[in-house]
């Protein structure tokens, strides 16, 4: 069967999913969880279209995962600190509060 | 290809059911009142989606999802959790908004993606070698500047935990 279709059927839904949340939520580390389901997405998405390329297209694809993974491990680090340190002055985690940490 | 040979092939079926696990926890991550539970449940959306990715033939990618994404990222997150204490959580008034963004978005990728549906689609096995030589022998300059991004990730995370002791 070719799984081309439902392969990136699933990838569109699962991103819906996150996007819902991002704009539902206010709760910072609410919309970080959601963003994380849409790197999921991408990240099936992506490696769908790199299986389906020919020649190096796919060891290519597979890089570019790996780096994307590395990467999205840096982002939660800084955004659980920024985080972390919000609730530390604020005792909340309100990303409307986030104005007034600006300058 | 009737219902019941697509039943009897291991692919599909193992396609369906990891897909049905990936949009349950999607969901629960997004609905579960509790931050802890919701973090859990994107550990769970991780191993399905890295058993994907090795449904994919991308074996390597999947385990370094499971090792670096699940074993650092998820954890982290789920364990920074925990240091909270369970805020109450807030709303925007925009629900309906959101909900159209989320199916605009969805008919959009899909409409995009209908470009794609006639291409051949053979996951096959990605050999190690030729993977690590493209890296080292052609993206050599984007996995340094990856190392550096994780380093300094690594400082201006400390320099924010730190802030907060001076202050």
């Amino acid at each position: 069967m070719d799984l081309l279709i439902p392969f990136l059927s699933l990838s569109a839904v699962t991103f819906g999913i996150g996007l819902y949340g991002l704009i539902s939520k206010r709760n910072m580390l609410r919309m970080l969880l959601a963003a994380e389901v849409n790197f999921n997405a991408a990240m099936l998405a992506l490696l769908t279209f790199a299986a389906a390329s020919p020649g190096s297209g796919a060891a290519t694809g597979g890089i570019l995962a790996l780096l994307a993974i590395g990467m999205a491990a840096a982002d939660v680090g800084i955004m659980v600190s920024i985080a972390i340190l919000m609730f530390h002055l604020k005792h909340k985690l309100d990303v409307y509060e986030l104005e007034e940490f600006k300058g | 290809m009737s219902l019941s040979e697509l039943a009897a092939d291991p692919t599909v079926v193992t396609f369906f059911a990891l897909a049905a696990v990936t949009i349950v926890s999607s969901i629960l991550v997004i609905a579960h009142k509790s931050l802890v539970y919701s973090a859990f449940f994107l550990g769970v959306l991780g191993m399905a989606n890295a058993a994907l990715f090795a449904l994919l033939g991308f074996t390597f990618v999947a385990l370094f999802h499971v090792a670096v994404y699940i074993g650092a990222a998820v954890t982290f997150i789920l364990f920074s959790i925990t240091m909270f204490e369970e805020v109450p959580s807030v709303e925007r008034p925009i629900r309906l908004i959101a909900a159209l963004s989320a199916v605009l978005i969805f008919v959009l990728l899909v409409g995009t993606f209908t470009l794609y549906f006639n291409v051949p689609f053979q996951p096959g096995y990605i050999e190690y070698t030729e993977l690590a030589k493209l890296l080292v022998e052609r993206y050599w300059f984007a996995l340094i500047i990856a190392a550096l991004t994780l380093i300094t990730t690594l400082i201006e995370a400390i320099t924010l935990a730190r802030l907060e002791e001076k202050k």
